[in-house]
């Protein structure tokens, strides 16, 4: 390993480590939101919007991520007249499919708060919609912290799979030095970015669970 | 006027379980209430259908003169819409067995939440009623702690405090010392014991008989799911007329 040779690949790995963080940041700021309502729908008393709700959290959950990649690349143009450049067909997938996650993860969150709390709010005269808002779901929060924490670490490491679509992420760029220099050293040190993503990762959801957990209480009754 | 009306209401949890079995009772304004029973008899059943956390399959209820259900001739049940059976509860107010707190509020939250989001008052007029009730639950130091904060007892004195937050005309009591130790069941008795006094109409389930002899106006003893024998508590204790609670009775007592 030079590090001469190092510093000649080190820009198109920072440029594929750009790409790597729009897929990852656009993928949050939708997929996040999207699985709310979706969790909501999937424990709706309205059985249409129920059944909605599980069969699209069973097909985006129940197939491989790379299958469904490859079907928004091909299918969607195919079958629509909607034209996405190959970094947005990306980020389309990802949002459908970590929103699945997402939902099942809310879903958990909010049936695991204790029966009690619903009576308690329904006895002092709150609708089913307040009762949501204002006790199920802040209480919910803290409960899915970890899991949601868990997923997006993930996310990360799920981005390169859009490399088969050739989207010019970190993974991408990686494969394409090696591939020009056979040298493997891209590889080493997109490993090393990888890394350290997951690392700020960890610390600020260990940041979050620490915030949230001052008021859970120790005993469940 | 009795302020709350039950008629022959009846309560089947599947095919064959009567938990509720014809039962009538009517409340008075100023009384309190004790219910007593062995476990399954129906005593929680009656009250979470007075608060609608139940929906009875035949009977009556009324509260304060409006009807939370009714069943016509041909034995349809038939409740109003939600948002009047809302406005109708909010003159009932619940106290569980496990208390039941909002643990991500603080105690003075917990009692303020309802006034203010249902009953649309400012935050500052809950907030000082708020501290009233705290005060007479006597918990005004801890206003600013949260429920895991506290003790069983503690918690049980701030849910009566944000029961009666709402201004109810009726109060109900599910067992509310059974989940606390015996030394401190005591800090609870003497909160709703200080309410019957305060004239506070109440339906209380119990099974501290010391409770309900020395503090009930009235004794309703059940058994599955019917009322066997109510009067007074010194009638009822000292000459208890059907063979079920002379047996109850003696349970407590060997
Ligand atoms: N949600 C339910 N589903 C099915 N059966 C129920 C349900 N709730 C109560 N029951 C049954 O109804 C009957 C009356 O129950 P209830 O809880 O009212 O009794 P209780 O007098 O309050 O007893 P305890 O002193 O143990 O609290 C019991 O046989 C009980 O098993
Ligand atoms: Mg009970």
């Amino acid at each position: 390993m030079e590090l001469d040779y190092i510093m000649g690949i080190m820009p198109a790995l920072i440029d594929g480590t750009k790409e790597t963080l729009k897929i990852f940041c656009f993928t949050l700021l939708f997929a996040l939101p999207l699985a709310l309502p979706i969790s909501m729908s999937a424990i709706s008393r309205f059985w249409p919007l129920k059944a909605l709700a599980k069969i699209y959290i069973w097909v985006f959950r129940g197939t491989p991520l790379m299958l469904q990649i490859f079907f928004f690349f091909y299918c969607l143009p195919m079958l629509t007249p909607i034209k996405l450049d190959r970094l947005s067909t990306a980020i389309f997938t990802f949002v459908l499919n970590y929103a699945a996650y997402f939902a099942e993860i809310y879903r958990g969150g909010i049936e695991s708060i204790d029966r009690g709390q619903r009576e308690a709010a329904k006895s002092l005269g709150f609708s089913r919609w307040q009762t949501m808002y204002l006790i199920i779901i802040p209480q919910a929060v803290r409960r899915v912290i970890p899991p949601v924490s868990n997923e997006v670490i993930t996310l990360i490491k799920d981005t390169a799979l859009v490399y088969v679509i050739g989207v010019p992420e970190l993974m991408k760029a990686a494969k394409d030095a090696n591939n020009r220099d056979v040298d493997p050293t891209a590889y080493f040190i997109a490993a090393l970015i990888y890394l350290a993503l997951t690392f700020i990762l960890t610390m600020i959801s260990r940041q979050l669970e620490r915030r949230y957990s001052r008021h859970e209480r120790k005993d469940a009754v | 006027m009795a302020i709350l009306e039950i008629k022959q209401v009846k309560k089947r949890f599947g095919h064959d379980v009567d938990a509720l079995d014809d039962v009538s009772l009517s409340v008075a304004e100023g009384e309190a209430v004790a219910i007593i029973g062995s476990s399954g008899s129906g005593k929680s059943t009656l009250l979470r259908s007075v608060n609608n956390l139940e929906r009875v399959s035949g009977g009556e209820i009324v509260i304060d003169g409006d009807v939370l259900v009714h069943t016509d001739e041909s034995g349809n049940v038939q409740y109003p819409p939600d948002r009047e059976i809302r406005r109708i509860c909010t003159k009932t107010s619940m106290v569980f067995q496990h208390f039941n707190l909002f643990p991500h509020l603080s105690c003075l939250e917990n009692v303020t939440l309802a006034p203010v989001k249902i009953l649309k008052k400012s935050k500052e007029e809950s907030a000082a009623k708020a501290r009233e009730l705290l005060e007479i639950v006597g918990l005004s130091q801890k206003a600013d702690s949260y429920p895991d904060q506290l003790s069983g007892g503690q918690k049980q004195r701030i849910a009566i405090a944000r029961a009666l937050a709402m201004d109810p005309q009726i109060m109900l009591f599910d067992e509310p010392t059974s989940a606390l130790d015996p030394e401190i069941t005591n800090e609870v008795t003497r909160v709703i014991e200080d309410l019957v006094r305060r004239r506070m109409t109440m339906l209380i389930v119990t099974h501290d008989m010391r409770f309900a002899r020395d503090a009930a106006s009235r004794v309703v003893f059940m058994d599955s799911g019917r009322i066997v024998e109510q009067g007074p508590p010194k009638q009822l204790f000292e000459h208890p007329e059907s063979e079920r609670l002379q047996e109850f009775i003696r349970s407590y007592q060997g």
